[in-house]
Parts: structure tokens; sequence; C-alpha cells
């Protein structure tokens, strides 16, 4: 009974890290533009609209989080095998796996904005010194806490897997988990704020981004504050409940009978799938049809 | 035709000659890993090729609206194929291989309602942020009417858009996949550390105790390695976007089946190789 007490105490923390984890993933790649709402980034300059927001998309968040994860646990993994103290040793291969994210997002944005030279578009220094580092920042925010949760998970829940395996899967997961969240939020209701609330963004207004601010023009860092509010927040809860549930399920049930884990988990889908269903049903009947049924079948 | 809407009309067209020249490799190299190594290697070989045409078929399901979707323009999730795959069947085959010392029966259920997991709470986040973020109700722009609820989808397409947000259909389509991505992905990592705690001992002249971070390790990475291979050979059928098993391009899967069997079958066979010893 002890163990399962501790497991369970060891499952809240790690969904914790997890909620912190991704609400800063969200928020970074909201902030880089590496979600797939960096095509519109990418675009804009081509339809003649020049801006100022970072665009760090050479890798989809899945695969970059991976390496991140996977580089900042196998580096601490490193240095606990060098008798270092476990959380010395995560703070500093999270350290050096931010850098290389840095080396990733500096060469990214000057990769990607230099391919568009023949459309005008400059490659801002100030931009290039000041977002980098914020993104960096909260680049080590979600690699720290993912990481810190792999330990967590490796040590004292007993997973077979070695750290770095653990901090690829999950950093897989936590961008799968941000990027499927947060992107919509950051695409549609951030950069094409000047388009109806409520409604999908017309192709036709493809590459129109907005492009100011209240006060001269927009950056990255205005979109990571408005996005982080319900984009990085929904992201964390997502992530956070991916981790918690599937540790919870497996901690608290397992060890009695592993069948009831899953049909814990059975009925943890079957839960989702239903709220899932209120909620279109309920935007159905609040927000109603944008046309009649007749005219929108014609 | 929008550029969301025109389809690529070649894409979905099945290659016979293809399909016999992949099931003819797949059989080869099945009958290579005979000759090696009849009895470990062909079961763990065999368990491999399932579990990557699980991951394969499965992948199909995923509902992915990749840059479309994230600008509400057409439905589905707003990433990759490739990468909530991934996402959704590694966080299986952490469940999966968690559980492994309950037997493959219940490693590999238990790593498909992982992945079902996963897809079940996102795709719940993905309506959640459509709906009370941005003010959108959920269209499909393949179907007049979702398969499983019935309800109308045209009216509810706004302007300019080929739908938006996750119907019914998709939510469910993705659970589908996130289950056959899971159980496939834990059914690779059962086969193999199967045969590398049998093989590995002997080889290396450790007890079997020693012998399993190294194929705990050895079996978890080419699991994750086999998944995104199947992964990224399913997201080139699909070509982009894919709003479910309702969608026209999901009747693609014969080919990649045969294409996740043939890949699947030569990574398979480097995985079983390197634990048997070849008569030269």
């Amino acid at each position: 009974m002890e163990h399962i007490v501790f497991g369970i105490g060891i499952t809240a923390l790690a969904g914790a890290l997890a909620t912190v984890a991704g609400s800063a993933e969200d928020t970074e790649s909201n902030i880089g533009s590496q979600g797939d709402p960096n095509s519109q980034v990418q675009l804009a300059p081509q339809m003649g609209f020049l801006h100022r927001i970072f665009n760090k998309a050479i890798a989809g968040e899945p695969p970059a989080y991976g390496l991140w994860c996977c580089l900042g646990a196998g580096l601490a993994w490193a240095f606990m095998a060098m008798q270092f103290n476990a959380v010395l040793a995560i703070v500093l291969g999270c350290v050096l796996a931010t850098f290389v994210q840095g080396v990733y997002a500096t060469t990214a944005y000057v990769g990607r904005t230099a391919s568009l030279a023949k459309f005008g578009q400059p490659i801002y220094v100030d931009i290039l010194k000041s977002i980098t580092t914020v993104t960096m920042a909260h680049a080590f925010i979600a690699i720290f806490c993912t990481v810190t949760l792999c330990h967590l998970i490796n040590t004292a829940l007993g997973h077979p897997f070695p750290l770095p395996l653990l901090g690829l899967i999950w950093g897989i997961a936590l961008g799968a988990a941000g990027s499927a969240t947060g992107n919509p939020y950051y695409g549609k209701e951030r950069q094409y704020q000047n388009q109806k609330f409520g409604a999908g963004v017309p192709i036709s207004a493809s590459g129109n981004i907005v492009r100011y601010a209240d006060a001269g023009e927009r950056n990255s860092i205005d979109n990571g504050w408005f996005t982080s509010k319900i984009g990085g927040s929904a992201s964390g809860i997502c992530f956070g409940m991916i981790v918690f549930l599937e540790l919870w399920r497996t901690v608290v049930f397992e060890a009695i009978n592993p069948w009831y884990a899953i049909i814990v988990g059975v009925l943890i889908i079957l839960i989702f799938t239903v709220i899932d269903r209120y909620i279109e049903v309920w935007a159905r009947k609040t927000y109603g049809p944008y046309t009649a049924a007749k005219e929108a079948e014609a | 035709m929008s550029a969301v809407a025109a389809k690529p009309q070649a894409g979905g067209a099945i290659n016979p000659t293809a399909m016999v020249v992949g099931i003819i490799l797949t059989l080869i190299f099945l009958a290579i890993c005979y000759y090696f190594s009849p009895t470990l290697g062909m079961t763990a070989l065999i368990g491999v090729v399932v579990g990557g045409v699980l991951i394969g078929f499965g992948t199909h399901f995923v509902p992915v609206g990749g840059a479309p979707a994230a600008m509400g323009q057409a439905p589905g999730i707003a990433t990759g194929v490739a990468m909530l795959a991934a996402g959704a069947g590694l966080a299986g085959l952490f469940g999966g291989a968690w559980a492994a010392e309950q037997g493959i029966v219940i490693a590999v259920i238990t790593g498909g309602i992982g992945g079902g997991m996963l897809m079940a709470i996102t795709c719940m986040m993905v309506n959640f942020i459509y709906v009370f973020g941005m003010g959108i109700p959920s269209a499909s722009g393949k179907v007049a009417k979702d398969p499983i609820t019935g309800d109308t989808q045209a009216e509810f397409k706004s302007q300019g858009t080929e739908g938006h947000g996750l119907p019914f259909i998709s939510f469910v389509g993705g659970v589908i996949g996130g289950l056959l991505g899971g159980a496939g992905g834990t059914l690779i990592y059962m086969s193999l550390l199967n045969l590398y705690e049998a093989a590995l001992p002997g080889i290396m002249n450790v007890t079997a105790a020693q012998v399993m971070p190294i194929a705990v390790s050895t079996a978890g990475i080419f699991a994750v390695g086999l998944f995104l291979v199947n992964a990224v050979l399913t997201a080139y059928n699909i070509t982009g976007t894919i709003e479910g098993p309702h969608d026209p391009k999901f009747k693609r899967w014969p080919r990649s089946i045969v294409a996740s069997a043939c890949a699947s079958a030569l990574c398979g066979l480097v995985a079983v190789l390197i634990v048997v010893p070849l008569p030269i």
C-alpha cells in the first residue's frame, strides 16, 4: 500500500511537470513559429507582406523536441554516471540541450529568411538577438520539466527504459500534444486576428498575416504573450492529462491486476469520447450553422 | 476548385506490379531470416512485420489536417501525419513496455490503450480549442453527413474553407489509430525483446539478468525506429492530410500495408541478424 501512495505522489508531480512542459513548449513553438502556422509566416513575404515574425521551422515540433529532450536526458544520464548529483546532472544536461536549441533556432531563422531575399524580406539582427534567447528560455523550461519527469518515471516508478529513450519518447509525445492543441490558436486566432472571430480563415486570405501591433510592428514575443493565455494553457493541460492518466492507471491498478489498468484505460477513453461529443453538440447548438442547410448543399 | 480541395488523382491509384514486387521482397526477407534463424529469429521477424502493418494501417485512421487545419481552413489535427502517429504510438509503447513482465497479450493491449488514450485526450483538446478558444464548430469537408452521428456538415463549414475541427467520426478514427499504433509498436518491442533476452546471454557470455538493460534498450530503440519508418511511409501514402476513415484517401491502405510489411521485414531482418551468428 505504501508504494502505491508513493507512486501516486510521483504521478501527481510528473503530471504537474508535464503541464508546465506542455505550456512552455507551445509558447516556445509559437514564438519561433515552429508549428504548422510557419507556412503563413513563410508565405507572407511572397504575397508582398514583409514582417518581423521569427520563423525557425525546419523540423516539426515532435522530432525537434524528441531531439532536445533525448539530448538533455542523455547528457543528464552521462553526468549521473560520472557521480554527479541528479539535480545538477539534469540541469547541466538541459542547459547543454538548450544551447543546441539556440544554434538550431539561429541557423533555422537565418536560413529560412535568407530564402525569401528575392521577395525583399530582410533578416533583422535585432530580432535574431532578442527572440532567440526568449525561445531558448522557454525551451529550457520545457526540456527540464520533461527530463525531470522522465527521471522520476525511471528511478521512482521503475520503468525499464533508460533515461535517454524515455526522453526521446516523451519529447515526441510532448511535441505531438503541443502542436496539435496549440497550433490552431496561434495560426487562426493570432496570425489572422484581422479575420472574423468564429470562422475559419478563407483560403483567399492566406499570407495576409497581421504585421502591426498597438505601437509599431508586431514581433514574436507579442505572439508568445497572446497564445500563452489559451493555446499554451490548453497544451499544458493536454500533455499533463496524458502523462498523469497514463501513469495513474498503471501505478494504481496494474499492481492489483493488469486487466484493471486496461479496463480503466478503456473507461478513460470513453469518458473523453463523451466529453468530446458534448463539446461538438454544444457548439452546433450554441453557434448555429453559417448558412441554411439547403443553401449549403447547393 | 480551391487549393485545399484539389486532390492528386494519380496518387490514389494502386499499382499491381509494385504491390507484387513488394510482397515478393517481403517473402525474400522472411526466407533469409528463416535460413539463418528458423525458430527464434523467424518468430521475432513475424512479430515485427505484423506490428509494422498495424502501425501503417492505424496511421490511416488518424485525422491530420496539417497547415490548413492550423488556420481553420480544413478539418483535422493541425500537425503532421507521421508526428502525431509517432506521438500516440510511442506513448503506447511506453505503457506496453512497462507491462512487458505480464506477458505479450497484456503488454500489447496495454500499449494499444496507451496510444488510444493519448489520441482521445488530444482530439478532445483540439475540439476544446476550436470551440471555446476560436468559436468554431466542427465540420467535415469530405462527407455530407457524419457516418456515426448523422450530423449534417455542409452548413457548418465557414465561407471559403473546406471545414474545420474534428467531427465525431474523425475523433473515433483518431482513437482507433492510436490503439492500432500503440499495439503495433508494443508488438515490435516485445518480439525483439524476447529474441534479445534469449540470444544475447550466449553471445556476450553474461547472465540473463546482466543482459536485461541492453536487451530492453536495443529492443526499445528498434521499436521507436520501426515506428518512425512505418509512420513516415504511410504519410507519403496519404500525401499530406486525411480526415479519418471516411476520407476517400483511406482507401489507399492496401498499398501502405504492403510497403509497411516490406520495410518492416527489411528493418526487422537487420534487428534479428545482429544477434544471430552468421555461418561464414
